[in-house]
């Protein structure tokens, strides 16, 4: 459980199993993935074998300059109909009764849309590359959440990727700067020689983004840089490999800062078991003077731990000892 | 064990051996109450000296006793924002159960860490030796509970980073 899937798996269950249902049933779900988009499964009011999909996507009309529309039609090209409301940008339709023989396929393609819709980016930096154009290309920005972004740019021999991702919290922040140390780090090693280069700063943007207006420049901020070599997206297999990959980074390292924070936590808890037991080591053993005691319902009735001394001082107050 | 946590562990033992010899004592202030003289301070005839047992600037354990009660707080090396924020949490965790540690204090004394109030009750219903062993295992513990868990994370880190980068072979 490392590593993250590119795609939505909560949407591929829910599709796969509208698909492979024998009757249709009535279906109105909402569905969330990274980076805040949301996905509408609805079966149509008039027609119970129209399953549509909408799609939330705020940063959609971003992408959409970078060829998204393209990919959209590629991929998904004989579902694309025109979205319902102006509150979703993207809408699949699915005729249940006419759907292609690979039902766990098409399933899984359509729960890939988030990471083909967001790889247009990248997509068209590579292409940029290809081209072999002098100079650098153009800085492609997405506002994928609120305050981040992914800026995406292509150079003669390398294609950059910067991310800029918030720490909400000041713990998340310290935490975030251990991980992302670690990440410049690690490629130090001889297994991972290969690995493209990682460069991290907070506070100060990196050269390339450093001219955009509206640039974050605190603490909670930090940014970090890919450089993408030509050996991680010349060959087209290795190229999708890649932009699925570096898409989830964001959402790889605050995952994993959250599981840090459980696993310090459930720690602790142990911890405080053992403190409890050396505690209650220096309370003298009363369990042979006084054994529990059922009362008529079957609760056990405890004295608690002064009762010696109360009942004394209460047995005094009754004249029990006059 | 490093060398100079022994003598001061010690140091701690015996100062707390020596503070815990407490007895009940009545408010003088107001009729039948009874309070830790060391917290209400009102009568500064029972309050004693208070003592600073200390490591280095960032370790230190500060006792205060009375005729009635005795005050431990305790502030524990904190080098770096993690370590800060680790020891911070781990406090906050304990001091929420207070309850269950019948000594511990809600709130620590400023300036320092975790804070212990022992009162006479305290000692006459536990062995006074095991309180003192308590308090020093505490000690003991923290230190390495926060140092591993920093190791830990550390460790985690680099299995995440190595992991993420060694797909892009």
């Amino acid at each position: 459980m490392i590593l993250l899937e590119p795609n939505s798996f909560v949407l591929e269950e829910t599709l796969l199993a509208r698909f492979a249902s024998e009757k249709p049933e009535v279906v109105d779900i909402t569905l969330v993935d990274f980076d805040n988009v949301i996905y509408h499964v609805q079966t149509s009011a008039e027609q119970r074998t129209l399953l549509t999909l909408s799609v939330e996507m705020k940063y959609f009309s971003q992408v959409v300059g970078f060829g998204a529309e393209d990919i959209l039609r590629r991929e998904y090209g004989d579902f694309l109909v025109p979205p319902a409301t102006s509150q979703y940008q993207i809408a699949l339709q699915f005729n249940l009764e006419q759907l292609p023989e690979d039902k766990a396929g098409l399933a899984k393609h359509v729960s890939m849309l988030k990471r083909n819709v967001l790889a247009s980016p990248f997509l068209r930096a590579f292409e940029y590359w290809e081209s072999q154009q002098e100079g650098a290309g153009p800085l492609m920005a997405t506002n994928y959440r609120d305050d981040e972004a992914i800026y995406v740019q292509a150079q003669q021999d390398r294609v950059t990727v910067i991310f800029s991702t918030l720490f909400k919290e000041e713990v998340d922040r310290v935490l975030g700067k251990v991980f992302l140390q670690e990440f410049v780090d690690a490629r130090r090693q001889a297994t991972i020689q290969n690995a493209p280069q990682v460069f991290y700063s907070s506070r100060e943007p990196p050269l390339e983004i450093r001219h955009l207006p509206g640039l974050k420049q605190d603490e909670s901020v930090g940014y970090v840089s890919f450089v993408l070599f030509p050996r991680h997206f010349a060959n087209a297999e290795v190229r999708e490999k890649t932009i699925s990959q570096i898409q989830l980074f964001r959402d790889y390292l605050h995952y994993h800062i959250k599981c840090a924070k459980a696993y310090m936590h459930s720690r602790m808890r142990g911890r405080v078991q053992d403190f409890l037991k050396v505690i209650n080591r220096a309370k003298p053993d009363r369990s042979v003077a006084v054994a529990d005691k059922k009362t008529a319902t079957g609760r056990y009735f405890r004295p608690n731990f002064r009762q010696p001394v109360a009942a004394a001082a209460a047995s005094q107050a009754e004249g029990g000892e006059w | 064990m490093s060398n100079t946590l022994r003598p001061y562990l010690n140091a701690v033992r015996s100062t707390l051996t020596a503070a815990l010899c407490l007895e009940n004592f009545a408010s003088q202030i107001v009729e039948k109450h009874n309070v830790p003289e060391v917290e209400a301070g009102n009568t500064k005839e029972v309050l004693l000296n208070p003592l600073v047992v200390s490591r280095n600037e960032n370790e230190q354990v500060l006792i205060e006793s009375s005729i009635n009660s005795v005050r431990v707080s305790i502030r524990i090396k904190q080098a770096d924002d993690i370590e800060r924020i680790l020891a911070h949490k781990f406090t906050r965790f304990l001091m929420m159960r207070a309850e269950n540690f019948v000594i511990l204090r809600r709130v620590p004394i400023k300036g320092y860490d975790i804070s212990f109030l022992i009162t006479n009750f305290h000692t006459e219903q536990m062995y006074k030796h095991k309180l003192v062993d308590f308090i020093i295992e505490f000690m003991e513990e923290v230190d390495k509970e926060i140092s591993e868990m920093k190791l830990s994370l550390n460790a985690r880190a680099r299995i995440v980073a190595e992991t993420y980068l060694s797909q892009f072979v």
